[in-house]
């Protein structure tokens, strides 16, 4: 009963992390109809934002979090403008845009292994020792501030949707960007500030993920398709769709310990992803996309 | 025994009856025209006897024998073809691929080889003179007597024509509904064609099928459905000007 | 359907094709090749034969794939563990391996209906799923340690020969699918799987068919590779990088062409030769910016320039 506690509270734990990086790859799903295959890319460089800004500058990586967005965002932005603008959309564009996104992937991982080498790296503060004790279980700090930020994340996001003119004018992009031209709206610009906005929320997600677990300019593969899975399963429709969807993803990893070998476990999202994949081809993301 | 029917033919999306317990039925060597308002059922109708889509309940039957659980691929191979109101060609095959990949798939019903048989129905439709070129170049019309050769070519026993006329001008409306004419009396294929082009349907038909939210409201001649007051009330006389237009 | 659909005639690029093929097979024996020369032209050979074999799925159907190293794998495994078994030819065991390859490579049946990139992807995911259960079967490929075969130099020798024969086997499979209504078919499901399937076309029989061909081949390519090295380890036999290696084969040549995949597999093992000799640092970097650039401004590749340079040639040709 106690391990199953611990397991539960750390299923729990892992799906806000989740959770964060799969909005990141929906929403520009959900606007550009583009799957960014460079979102295991970003992640990386994330972390390694983040790792630079602590080793180097001793800035905590909470505190490091609004840096992180901004130049997330801003690579976002220019990958919109110099690469991805330029392609054909929608299923015409699907293996081209694939393609070029994971050009871009390969040429992030070799800039990270020019800069810092392929060593792994993590990020490690006082937090990362420190521990509180929670139904009986003892949980980390940064695990649960991880936590907290992807819940916050995710509520900030749907509020930024919901309320905010440029969040409804994206929503409306999404649903139908022909009659957004027509209303005037500036639909290239919109693409690129969702292009951002995904980028940002995946540096973001690199930058939690490295307080956690170690990282090399390799990682980014796996966290691509945990996103991937979390986007299909949950759709794109609801914050609480996404954050059921990662915990569902979350709970199955981790309780997989249970019957697997520890070494096959990563192997239960790869193989989650394709089943999710064939039992909802149709409405994959749904309808409902940023409803 | 009809070439072609359907016993009870029902097809639910959600709660919607997009097509109700319908009978139908096509005799060798005829015209059916099936009418109704927009989201009668029609196109869905084509698509349940064409295997694109299975039914919620009821059955096709091809010379008795029923189709059940049939894919579109192996109706095409049993004889049963459609086309689409908006077509559909093969951006990356020349005309003559396109129809040669339909040729392919003729069965025992063609003899000759497949290049042949696809130049043969290239010629048919009027399109010899394009056959190296990609259907991006072709008009409207010509693009829709692609869509009718690339058919044509698997040697159907019924051909459905889903508004094939439609969107045409007066002229090339005219000379396809003669090619559709020239298909029953020189192929030998019974046709059944969705058509809101009302002169042409009424004109081209043996027999219409008025079809409102799923379900047949009349059946008979041209002449008896446009005298019939359910059809004029649910449909003609709503679209009267549209239809004799 | 013997008559030609497209424009291109074939007879000359058919002869250049048979004369460049035999210039090959005597090339060692009339020229004192290195061995450094010799080594690099039968891994070329096996990195081209593997390409056009990616190409079916890839160029030919559309379907991305990322995961081919699992059949590269498997047949690789497979085959070593034949002829570490039994005193069988190796090339029996390479047969075998592609064709328990081409069998495993079936398993991805259910996601084949998938298009675009949720095929693309999921084949990520089922690469990555085998990678990590044939390392932790350590009694079949020996688990991260791997596995070595009995050193043959003469064998390895001779792969020079077994690899340009598939070559041309593989590459005149290609031209034949292509020219055929079987290629017109791949093309059409390419197209629109719905509007195929309206016209016969069995998506699901092609489908499952090249990926099974394909598979095989690619897997064949796995045991002689496992010969040649004499030394095999599921890392890097099943792994990501090894998938991508195909897709940018593939897309430096052309995608979908007949021969591009086979001029971008030269291109690529000789671009690899020259950047891990020279700037091993910027190795992954350039096969990025290549395939950005690629897609960017030349969708078919090298295929694409050189389409390019002889419409010019023409155009001039016809101005004098």
């Amino acid at each position: 009963m106690e391990r199953f506690i611990d397991l539960a509270l750390s299923a729990v734990l892992l799906a806000g992390l989740y959770a964060t990086m799969a909005y990141g790859l929906g929403i520009i799903y959900g606007v550009l109809r583009v799957v960014n295959l460079a979102h295991g890319g970003v992640i990386m460089m994330g972390a390694y934002m983040g790792w630079v800004l602590h080793r180097k500058l001793g800035v905590d990586p909470y505190l490091s979090i609004p840096i992180v967005v901004a130049a997330s965002y801003l690579l976002g932005v220019a990958m919109y403008r110099v690469l991805v603008r330029h392609l054909p959309r929608g299923a015409a564009g699907g293996p081209a845009s694939l393609l070029l996104l994971f050009g871009f992937w390969l040429v992030l991982r070799n800039g990270a292994y020019l800069l810092f080498t392929g060593d792994d790296q993590s990020i490690t503060t006082a937090w990362s020792t420190s521990s509180v004790v929670v139904l009986g279980s003892q949980l980390s700090v940064s695990r649960l501030a991880v936590l907290a930020i992807g819940s916050v994340i995710p509520v900030g996001l749907h509020l930024f949707l919901h309320r905010t003119h440029l969040g409804r004018a994206i929503r409306a992009v999404a649903q139908n960007p022909d009659s957004c031209t027509l209303v005037g709206v500036d639909v290239e610009r919109i693409y690129g500030i969702t292009f951002g906005i995904g980028t940002a929320l995946a540096g973001v997600a690199g930058l939690l993920s490295a307080t956690l677990f170690a990282f090399n300019p390799g990682s980014g593969s796996s966290e691509l398709l945990k996103s991937f899975v979390v986007v299909v399963l949950g759709g794109m429709g609801s914050v609480p769709g996404t954050g059921l969807a990662a915990l569902i993803l979350a709970v199955v990893e981790v309780f997989a310990i249970l019957v697997l070998p520890s070494y096959l476990t990563s192997a239960v999202g790869f193989v989650m992803l394709v089943l999710v994949l064939v039992i909802r081809p149709g409405g994959l993301f749904g309808h409902r996309v940023l409803g | 025994m009809p070439l072609l029917a359907t016993r009870a033919l029902t097809k639910t999306f959600g709660g919607l009856r997009a097509v109700d317990a319908l009978d139908l039925h096509l005799e060798e060597g005829e015209i059916l025209g099936v009418i109704g308002p927009n989201g009668a059922g029609k196109t869905t109708l084509f698509s349940l006897i064409a295997g694109s889509i299975p039914p919620t309940a009821g059955a096709v039957l091809l010379d008795g024998v029923s189709m059940l659980g049939r894919p579109a691929f192996k109706m095409v191979r049993a004889g049963v073809v459609r086309t689409h109101q908006i077509v559909k060609p093969f951006p990356n095959l020349s005309v003559v691929e396109n129809v040669v990949v339909g040729a392919l798939h003729a069965g025992g019903r063609a003899t000759g080889s497949v290049r042949d048989r696809a130049v043969e129905v290239l010629a048919f439709v009027g399109l010899e003179d394009r056959t190296h070129a990609f259907p991006g170049t072709l008009t409207l019309a010509g693009r829709k007597r692609l869509e009718l050769a690339r058919a044509l070519a698997t040697a159907p026993r019924v051909l459905m024509l889903d508004e094939v006329i439609a969107g045409l001008n007066p002229a090339e409306a005219q000379a396809l509904a003669t090619l559709i004419r020239r298909i029953r009396d020189e192929r030998q294929v019974s046709v059944i064609m969705i058509e809101h082009v009302m002169p042409a349907v009424m004109s081209l038909s043996d027999r219409v099928v008025v079809l409102d939210r799923g379900r047949k409201i009349a059946e008979g001649t041209p002449a008896e459905v446009v005298n019939d007051s359910v059809v004029v009330d649910a449909y003609l006389g709503e679209n009267h000007e549209g239809g004799t237009a | 359907m013997r008559s030609r659909i497209r424009g291109l005639a074939p007879t000359p690029i058919l002869a250049g094709f048979l004369l460049t093929g035999a210039a090959l097979a005597v090339l060692p024996l009339v020229l004192e090749l290195s061995i450094y020369t010799h080594n690099l032209m039968t891994l070329t050979f096996l990195s081209v034969a593997g390409a056009l074999a990616w190409n079916w799925m890839g160029g030919f159907l559309g379907q991305v794939s990322f995961g081919h190293a699992a059949t590269f794998g498997v047949g690789g495994f497979v085959a070593a563990r034949i002829v570490l078994w039994a005193p069988v030819p190796a090339p029996l065991a390479w047969l075998v391996g592609g064709l328990v390859a081409g069998v495993f490579a079936l398993g991805a049946h259910p996601a084949l209906r998938l298009r675009g990139p949720y095929f693309s992807i999921a084949t990520i995911g089922l690469g990555e799923a085998t990678r990590l259960l044939f390392t932790y079967w350590e009694d079949f490929t020996g688990g991260s340690s791997g596995l070595s075969l009995p050193i043959e130099t003469a064998l390895k020798h001779r792969l020079y020969w077994w690899g340009l024969g598939l070559v041309v086997l593989v590459t005149a499979a290609s031209w034949l699918i292509r020219r055929s209504g079987l290629g017109l078919q791949l093309l059409a499901i390419k197209a629109d799987v719905d509007a195929a399937a309206d016209l016969g076309v069995s998506a699901t029989f092609y489908q499952d068919l090249m990926i099974a061909l394909s598979g095989a081949v690619v897997g064949v390519t796995g045991g002689m590779w496992a010969s040649y090295f004499s030394f095999i380890e599921p890392n890097d036999m099943f792994g990501f990088d090894r998938s991508i290696g195909f897709v940018l084969m593939a897309v430096i040549g052309g995608v979908g062409t007949v021969l591009g995949p086979l001029l971008g597999a030269v291109v690529f093992v000789l671009l690899r030769q020259y950047l891990l000799a020279s700037y091993p640092q910027l190795y992954l970097g350039v096969y990025g910016l290549l395939l950005i650039f690629i897609i960017l401004f030349e969708p078919l590749g090298l295929t694409g320039l050189l389409r390019r340079l002889w419409q010019r040639l023409s155009a001039l040709r016809g101005k004098v």
